[in-house]
């Protein structure tokens, strides 16, 4: 902490001659900065959050350098900011006007100092620059030496995420939604896409946002460090930070990070058949004549299905393109990260959907439901939850 | 001509509604801005009010989605519109002629227009409220999401429609304030011994007259999209969304410096005064000004280092952004230097001074981390750059428009605010201000995005944010403060005196408030601190402080005439645009009057017959 005692007698003893005599007590001072510090340190341990969204708590390659960067401009910052701000303070307290004062000497400016205040920020800042450049450039794009990408194409929609693995492992082509299962390790290079309007995809523990935009393919990529992982499977919370709409706040996914081989098992069984019961087999009917317009649940989604779907939208028909709802119970949880996976959250989304999540366009445009409330009886209900349980 | 003069009588008097509305004086120009002004400061005050309710707890439902969107897009859009550049006009108003030493802005009728088509546009903006059909998409309303299939009431349209009614009335204003301080300054002031304040008002009219067109053109795309079945930005017709981020933005930079020359331009008067010491570096912050003004118009894509506009462009705006931060630190070394050995006197009016620049250098060091764009693109869209718009737009602008009411307002009212009250007032605004945006630098770092109306428990964004809507209620009780001085100076404040700072310009030599005329005798302008001069001089002739000028009888001083022209224009104009979102006959209809309106003004000479 670098506490001086020679330095604070010398202190106390021009206190002593300008106060008369009265000698402030020193462990008290000395007390008081070390409040100080511990103040400033609690506050920022209780400011700087460690938790499952924080850009604190990165988690991969990607966030980490992020993180690094911001780091130093913090230190910068705070030199700067006691540097400059205590020159400011100095200044106010050191030439507050004294009674009877005479008008003070009327300089004008200092031209060496003028070139000094503009020539080395100049420097200084230009060395950030070029530093922030070298990294922008580093962060592109996956490291070359990689031997293997994982690639994704995820979609922003009114309110919730999709994922498009063309390739997922052995040439398997997956579509699901709000939650992204990748291995862990390995760099995920994730093409960014949005059929309606911009959202922004932003993992905060493992990458820094990139937009979604209409007509535009965007990229990031980040990597989930096991070394930086307590335990296997591992979720990390993804949002949306573009403001997209009624339901912006609401739109989030989760990231699954997974061992390989937990991966390559989900893969594997992703879209086989589920056994079905005699109720899920009445749900999975009823699915078909009132859902499946929308929301696909036997596999990948064609892209012909799709276009259908968005033009279908444009034209204001009851149609939207929806979350592919293939092997939906193997999710930890739905409504774009919104409720977890089990029957009680699935009625109620089912009965209220507005209530969950404003504006949603299932309820807004199915036909089956009538001012944001479902018309189909409790039996098929019953029945169509019973079959999405099942569908794993 | 006569005849059609005639329908309308030539307005006369000085006292009475009639004589606010024909107006042409730029003093009571500028009163009728800052009173519209601070009105529409409270009413977006209380939409930020809502806002900080709601999110005070986690899963809160105070307010609904819909409408806590409403709020934020128009708590912003009327605090950069309706406020500060109206605060902003209202100080170019009451200040520039005086400054300079001229009688009046070079075109007092564009100066009329300029205020009516300012109220119109405002009025119009917010007319959706009545229909709860407020703008809902931002105050950067960024495309798809402001086309019909995304946003299907009248809200959008409201927005742009009401923003090209205030685009007018900033160029119109803007040309004027042009005019008038290249042409109408005394003998003797040369460009180089002109106040900061009249420069950083040049420089930001020349932004104005540059940025609006830009913005008026995405503006009308928009509207066309909306209405005509254009697709300048909907993709599914092969529109680009970015077109409009490019647009906006390309406005958007320069707004920035819209907003924030004018109050660099007030504390650049007040230190210098209360310190008892000529601004420090004169031309170097006059040049920084200017230098700030050009580099403004290579930034703006570090408002948009997440939309995927590659490596290359992104590194441009990374060194540019991080280059603009030289002339503003420029400016701060400048300003401390002002203060650094004065005889500093702590009046309200220097500590707002103070109080920006010490708030300003914490959103300036912040703005720097945002110009590292990998940085960046964790900050982006979060609660860390609400923190940082924050400190530059209420720490910097707010803060200096204080100073210049603390300032100026004297010299328009003749009677002081309290000290008492002011200092309390500053204090308030200052501690509720760190509360309120403090938090929120690390509230986004935690990973919070803004625009969101609610956020869950586990987010364990709750404490910081209670923190932030309890610095809301001091911020409150801090303006209820400020308008309690105001009520109560000008009814029993003190006289204010001619000159009750010991001021160097050459507004502070004549009475408070000014005559209509400003000067009986335009002054021949000594230097850049004119009237330290003129009283240094009296002084050492022995003659003691000079009294304010005397007045003359108005009836010998030839001024522009009251006009009723520019709010017929201004009604018209607005009903064009009014029109497009209920009748397109009311639109015509609008279109007649504001003919009529040119008509009439331009057969109306500036001056009536008596006064010559």
């Amino acid at each position: 902490m670098g506490f001086n005692p020679r330095g604070s007698a010398r202190r106390r003893n021009e206190l002593v001659s300008r106060e008369g005599g009265r000698v402030p007590n020193p462990p008290r001072s000395k007390f008081i900065k070390s409040l100080a510090i511990s103040a400033v340190l609690l506050v920022l341990t209780v400011a700087c959050s460690q938790g499952d969204r924080s850009t604190w708590n990165a988690a991969g390659p990607v966030a980490d350098k992020q993180l690094l960067l911001f780091n130093v401009l913090v230190w910068i910052m705070a030199i700067t900011f006691i540097l400059v701000e205590g020159v400011l303070i100095y200044a106010a307290i050191r030439f507050r006007a004294r009674p009877g004062q005479e008008r003070p000497s009327q300089v004008h400016g200092n031209l060496p100092l003028e070139i000094a205040w503009t020539v080395i920020p100049t420097i200084l800042i230009m060395g950030l620059g070029i530093w922030s450049v070298v990294a922008l450039w580093q962060l592109d794009k996956p490291p070359a030496s990689a031997d293997y990408v994982l690639e994704v194409t995820a979609t922003g929609h009114q309110w919730w995420f999709e994922f498009e693995y063309a390739d997922a492992g052995g040439g398997k082509t997956i579509t699901t939604a709000n939650e992204l299962r990748v291995p862990v390790d390995t760099p995920v290079q994730v093409w960014l896409e949005s059929d309606d309007v911009i959202h922004s995809l932003w993992i905060p523990r493992l990458a820094g946002k990139v937009d979604m935009i209409p007509t535009h393919t965007n990229r990031l990529w980040f990597q989930a460090d096991s070394n930086k992982i307590e335990t296997l499977p591992a979720t990390f919370l993804g949002q949306c930070a573009e403001f997209c709409g009624l339901s912006h706040a609401l739109m989030k996914f989760e990231v699954t990070v997974m061992e390989q081989d937990d991966y390559d098992a989900w893969v594997e069984a992703y879209g086989q058949p589920s056994a079905l019961s005699p109720q899920a087999q009445q749900g999975q009917n009823v699915f078909n004549a009132n859902c499946s317009s929308c929301h696909t649940a036997t596999g990948a989604d064609a892209a012909a299905l799709v276009d259908g779907r968005v033009a279908g939208f444009l034209a204001g028909g009851n149609i939207a393109p929806a979350p592919n709802l293939t092997d939906l119970a193997t999710r930890q949880k739905f409504a774009a990260g919104l409720l977890d996976l089990n029957e009680d959250n699935l009625r109620s989304w089912l009965e209220k959907p507005d209530d969950i999540k404003p504006g949603n366009y299932m309820s807004a445009r199915a036909p089956f439901y009538q001012d944001g409330e479902i018309t189909l009886s409790d039996d098929d209900i019953s029945a169509v939850i019973e079959y999405l349980i099942s569908l794993k | 001509m006569a005849t059609l003069t005639g329908v309308l009588a030539r307005p006369s008097g000085y006292t009475g509604v009639w004589s606010w509305i024909t107006t042409v004086d730029h003093k009571r120009i500028g009163i009728l801005y800052g009173f519209t002004a601070f009105a529409m400061l409270l009413i977006a005050g209380v939409e930020a009010g809502v806002m900080r309710a709601q999110l005070a707890t986690a899963d809160s439902d105070l307010v609904s989605p819909g409408v806590f969107n409403q709020m934020f897009t128009m708590h912003a859009t009327a605090m950069v519109f309706n406020v500060i550049m109206p605060l902003s006009a209202s100080f170019f108003n009451l200040i520039v002629p005086l400054a300079i030493g001229a009688r009046d802005v070079a075109f007092p009728r564009l100066n009329a227009l300029s205020y009516w088509l300012f109220l119109f546009g405002t009025l119009l903006l917010h007319a959706g409220f009545l229909q709860n059909q407020a703008p809902d998409a931002g105050w950067f309303s960024y495309a798809s999401l402001t086309e019909k299939p995304y946003s299907a009431n009248a809200g959008m349209d409201f927005w742009a429609l009401g923003l090209l009614v205030l685009g007018t009335s900033s160029v119109a204003a803007a040309l004027n304030f042009t005019v008038t301080i290249i042409n109408m300054r005394a003998p003797g002031m040369s460009l180089m011994r002109m106040p900061v304040f009249i420069w950083m008002t040049l420089i930001t009219s020349i932004l104005l007259i540059l940025a609006f067109p830009v913005i008026t053109v995405g503006l009308i795309e928009l509207t066309m999209d909306r209405n005509f079945g254009t697709h300048f930005f909907m993709p599914a017709g092969g529109g680009d969304p970015l077109l409009w981020q490019h647009l906006f933005w390309v406005f958007g930079h320069p707004e920035v410096y819209i907003l924030i020359l004018p109050p660099m331009g007030v504390v650049s008067e007040v230190l210098p005064t209360f310190s008892r010491k000529p601004l420090f570096g004169y031309p170097f912050v006059v040049f920084s000004g200017i230098t700030i003004g050009i580099m403004s118009w290579a930034v703006w894509s570090h408002h948009m280092f997440t939309v995927g506009l590659g490596p290359v462009a992104n590194s441009v705006f990374t060194i540019t952004t991080m280059l603009i931060a030289v002339p503003t630190g420029v400016k701060i070394f400048n300003w401390i230097g002002t203060m650094w050995g004065g005889a500093i006197e702590f009046k309200t009016s220097m500590l707002f001074a103070v109080g920006f620049v010490f708030l300003f250098i914490i959103g300036g060091l912040s703005g720097v981390s945002h110009a590292v764009a990998p940085a960046d693109n964790q900050q982006q869209d979060t609660y860390y750059i609400v923190a940082h718009i924050h400190y530059v737009l209420f720490g910097g602008s707010i803060f200096g428009i204080f100073a210049g009411i603390y300032y100026w307002g004297p010299k328009f009212t003749g009677r002081l605010l309290g000290e008492g009250l002011g200092k309390l007032n500053f204090w308030l605004i200052f501690i509720g201000m760190n509360l309120t945006f403090f938090p929120m630098h690390f509230v986004g770092m935690n990973g919070m995005p803004r625009r969101v109306y609610t956020y869950p428990a586990e987010s364990g964004f709750q404490l910081l944010n209670s923190l932030s809507s309890l610095g809301y209620i001091v911020l409150f009780i801090g303006f209820v403060v400020f308008i309690v001085n105001y009520l109560r100076s000008s009814k029993n404040g003190a006289e204010a005196g001619h000159d009750p700072w010991d001021a160097p310009g050459i507004e502070w030599s004549i009475s408070s408030p000014p005559p209509a005329y400003n000067f009986a005798v335009i002054p021949e302008v000594l230097g850049r601190d004119h009237y330290w001069i003129v009283k240094e001089q009296a002084r050492e002739a022995g003659q003691g402080t000079p009294p304010g000028e005397a007045h003359v009888d108005e009836r010998t001083i030839h001024m522009p005439s009251p006009s009723y022209w520019p709010i017929v224009i201004a009604f018209g104009v607005t009903w064009i645009a009014g029109g497009l979102l209920t009748h397109y006959a009311l639109s015509f209809a609008g279109g007649i009057i504001a003919f009529a309106g040119v008509v009439g003004w331009g057969n109306e000479p500036a001056a009536a017959e008596s006064d010559h």
